[in-house]
């Protein structure tokens, strides 16, 4: 990075506690950006010259300053800004600016970009919208500010003219409030009232214009009962809640438009004589076309291979992280990838007639099935407000005295104020989201706590929670006991060349072990499904799956890979997914949550057993060779129970679950199935995503105790003609307060455990 | 206790003009982002050297 003049990254950096990996992700072709059929639907302003990333990874000031030097950088770029909040960078390029280019930089700096498909009229609204609700809240704490100055030198017992003065400037400073700061009230009650649903707003709205009808009544009349203080207070406290929630929801619900980086937007298409090759757009394909996959690609399009031998990984359809073989004849499906040789395929199913596609689509109509369970956690708040109004008209009817009856039911009306569900839930709930964002948690929407709160089953997918999902050395023997030299040196040499995970996991392993480096293999060799081989000096050295005959004469967990010297067995290695480090102790506050755990795999039981072994886990828990479709079916069962997975293949799953949790790697289709996205891979913040879910109910629960007890208190006070509409009011704000107060202490509690 | 006519309403235009002034900023979008500036005040005085 210091070639770039960029070491100040670096400086910059210091006392930020996460690591980014310059290159980390670099090998992403970005070419594509530069579309115009691209660029029609992402890229913002007349001339298409502006556009937005979701870039992964951002979270301090040196990540600004490094994202906002990229006119420097790269040329032709106008400017670059960033909002950390929402993790976005908006980048602008002049003419013959190329936004690929930027994409590659902030890949190559370990920001993995994702573009974020144009929506500027949404957009433009919300930011409007955002900007009218400060607005309001602004007025309402200036207004609702002067009034209570006003309020002191009243209840201080001001007195005569300058208390009708006093009384009236409270008036015209509760104008703006009543008219401007809470008109969102009344358009909520109104339309409530209008689907025939009662939603907190209906009483809030009533109390405002009530409590503003007989204050002034009183003005007017010289009677003492104002409550412009108050009300003013109210709106300010619930506007603020309110705007709380709303813009950590705001950021929570940002990049979920990222679903093309699934399948590639290019194919290499095979002339009609299949002597040239044409690069086209995969929406250019037909079925029937031949393409050419080479290594590392992802294939574009379900179909049958023509030619070649391969292995394919499809990790992001069954969840197998061990590539199988493919020759001639067989099936390939989109959105696997090619890890071996070339292939040859011609195309049968095309975008949402594949199998990728046909489980996405599966994947959005789950998603909205959820709706209804939003709309039930409503239900309590809705019951407690339909009994406040037939007490009150109760009261109403019960007093002989007419004014008596207005003020008493007023007073119930105002002082049952359900405080601790209009504020103190959703702010628990927004102060909890925010806190879990910070710790890289991104919580779908408010309910989602409390669902993960209930749930006492968790189902784990292997891959990503319990283990790292590549392929490592786990056992590495030298027969010889170190006899023959340069064995190591020369399996490195030899599997340095090869690009199968298998050779990529020995050299990783190797590379640290070897001191001196062996010559360049002659003949190398290197034969799909088997191994590599090649000459090292004079010996014949093979690197390959063992025989069958010394398979059985070493019981290793895992792929066994054999290293022969002229034929002869010299040494062995097991290779396998490594148990993530963080796992035993996580599994361990599961259980103290007493959360079940279950793991399903979609890899062979071999491996889950032993990774369960490990683990201490349960065998009955463990289920190996898990399809896509048994894996919905599992959670379904289980239910209510948090899935966590990762990549397409479990977004099925994610979406039957009660909860969906989807960690790292496997954001793009995931967020739109799952209720939690955790931007970092290990079980350990699953079980802190319980522990937050668990204390963030405990202080709403709390809360709810104390507002019960109020409302029953303070009801039966105003009822019995023992409160005043000035005191229920003057109570209100207390009350609030006090309920702010405690969850305020709850939240930075919660901070310190987790 | 008369000169309270007088300043009320006075302080009040105070406070006023500064409701204003915040409406102005609210509605400019100052604060639209509130995480980043805070962070980029830290930066301003090596990119001030840099250019110069």
């Amino acid at each position: 990075m210091s070639s770039t003049g960029l070491a100040r990254y670096y400086e910059l950096r210091q006392g930020a506690e996460r690591q980014i990996a310059p290159g980390g992700n670099s090998s992403i072709d970005y070419r594509y950006l530069d579309d115009e059929g691209f660029k029609t639907k992402y890229a913002r302003g007349h001339d298409r010259s502006q556009i937005e990333f979701f870039v992964e990874g951002v979270h301090c000031a040196a990540c600004i300053w490094l994202i906002e030097k990229l006119p420097s950088i790269v040329p032709d770029v106008e400017s670059a800004k960033l909002d950390l909040g929402k993790s976005v960078a908006t980048i602008k390029v002049g003419a013959g600016g190329s936004f690929a280019k930027v994409a590659e930089k902030l890949a190559w700096f370990g920001y993995r970009p994702h573009p974020i498909e144009s929506d500027e009229k949404a957009a433009e609204l919300q930011r409007a919208e955002n900007r009218s609700w400060l607005m309001r809240i602004g007025v309402a704490a200036a207004c609702s500010g002067n009034i209570m100055l006003q309020a002191v030198a009243l209840y201080a017992g001001l007195a005569g003219e300058w208390a009708v003065y006093f009384r009236y400037l409270s008036l015209a400073l509760f104008l703006p409030v009543l008219f401007y700061s809470a008109t969102p009230f009344y358009k909520n009650a109104i339309a409530s009232l209008r689907t025939r649903t009662l939603s907190i707003d209906v009483p809030v709205a009533l109390a405002i214009v009530l409590g503003a009808i007989v204050s002034t009544y009183n003005l007017r009349n010289e009677h003492d009962h104002i409550y412009f203080d108050s009300l003013a207070a109210l709106v300010f406290l619930l506007l603020a809640s309110r705007f709380a929630l709303k813009r950590i929801q705001q950021r929570n619900l940002g990049g979920s438009h990222l679903y093309h980086f699934l399948s590639p937007s290019k194919a290499k298409r095979l002339g009609a004589n299949a002597s040239s090759i044409v690069e086209v757009n995969t929406a250019a394909l037909l079925p029937g076309d031949l393409i050419e996959v080479g290594p590392g690609e992802v294939i574009p399009a379900d179909g049958v291979v023509q030619a070649g031998a391969s292995a394919i990984n499809s990790a992001l359809l069954t969840g197998e992280s061990l590539p199988h073989p493919v020759g001639p004849g067989d099936q390939v499906y989109s959105g696997t990838v090619n890890e071996g040789g070339i292939i040859r395929v011609t195309v049968a199913a095309l975008g949402a007639e594949t199998r990728l596609g046909k489980i996405l689509s599966q994947v959005e109509g789950g998603a909205l099935k959820k709706a209804p369970i939003v709309i039930a956690a409503d239900r309590i708040s809705k019951w407690f407000l339909l009994a406040v109004f037939v007490a009150a008209i109760a009261v109403f009817a019960a007093s002989a005295d007419f004014s008596e009856g207005v003020n008493r039911a007023l007073a119930l009306v105002i002082v049952t104020c359900p405080c601790a569900l209009a504020l103190a839930t959703p702010l628990a709930m927004s102060l909890s989201m925010k806190k879990a964002a910070r710790r890289g948690i991104l919580i779908n929407g408010a309910e989602i706590l409390e669902k993960i709160a209930r749930v006492r089953k968790v189902v784990l997918d292997k891959t990503g929670t319990l283990t790292y999902g590549s392929f490592e050395v786990l056992q590495w023997r030298d027969l010889s006991q170190g006899a023959i030299r340069g064995i190591d040196a020369a399996v490195l040499a030899l599997e340095e060349r090869s690009k199968h995970p298998v050779a990529r996991g020995l050299t990783k392993f190797l590379r640290e072990r070897v001191k001196s480096e062996a010559a360049a293999p002659k003949e190398f060799k290197e034969e799909a499904g088997v191994g590599v081989s090649g000459l090292i000096g004079e010996r014949f050295f093979e690197v390959r799956s063992l025989k069958p005959d010394d398979a059985r004469r070493f019981e290793l967990s895992g792929t066994q890979v054999g290293v022969y010297r002229d034929g002869t067995l010299v040494a062995v290695a097991a290779l396998g997914d490594k148990t993530r480090s963080d796992a035993r102790e996580a599994l361990k506050t599961l259980g103290a949550l007493k959360l079940t755990p279950y793991v399903l795999s979609g890899d062979n039981a071999q491996v889950v057993a032993a990774v369960g072994k490990e683990l201490e886990l349960p065998q009955s828990h463990l289920h190996a060779q898990a399809s896509p479709e048994f894996k919905s079916a599992f959670v379904k069962e289980q239910d209510p129970c948090i899935m966590v997975g990762d990549g397409a293949n479990d977004a099925l799953a994610l979406s039957s679950a009660y909860v969906g949790v989807a960690v790292h790697g496997s954001m793009d289709v995931s967020l739109r199935a799952a209720d939690v996205y955790i931007a970092q891979p290990g079980l350990s913040h699953v079980a802190r995503l319980a522990i937050i879910a668990r204390e963030t109910m405990r202080l709403i629960h709390r809360n709810f105790a104390f507002s019960l007890l109020y409302n029953l208190a303070g009801g039966l006070a105003a009822a019995t003609g023992h409160m005043t509409p000035l005191i229920a009011a003057l109570l209100m704000p207390v009350s609030a307060f006090t309920v702010y107060a405690s969850t305020l202490w709850g939240t930075s509690r919660l901070r310190k455990n987790t | 206790m008369n000169i309270i006519t007088i300043l009320l309403p006075l302080a009040l235009l105070f406070s006023v003009s500064f409701v204003v002034a915040y409406l102005w900023a609210a509605s400019k979008g100052q604060y639209d982002d509130l995480e980043t500036p805070a962070h980029r005040i830290f930066l301003e005085d090596e990119m001030e050297r840099t250019k110069r």
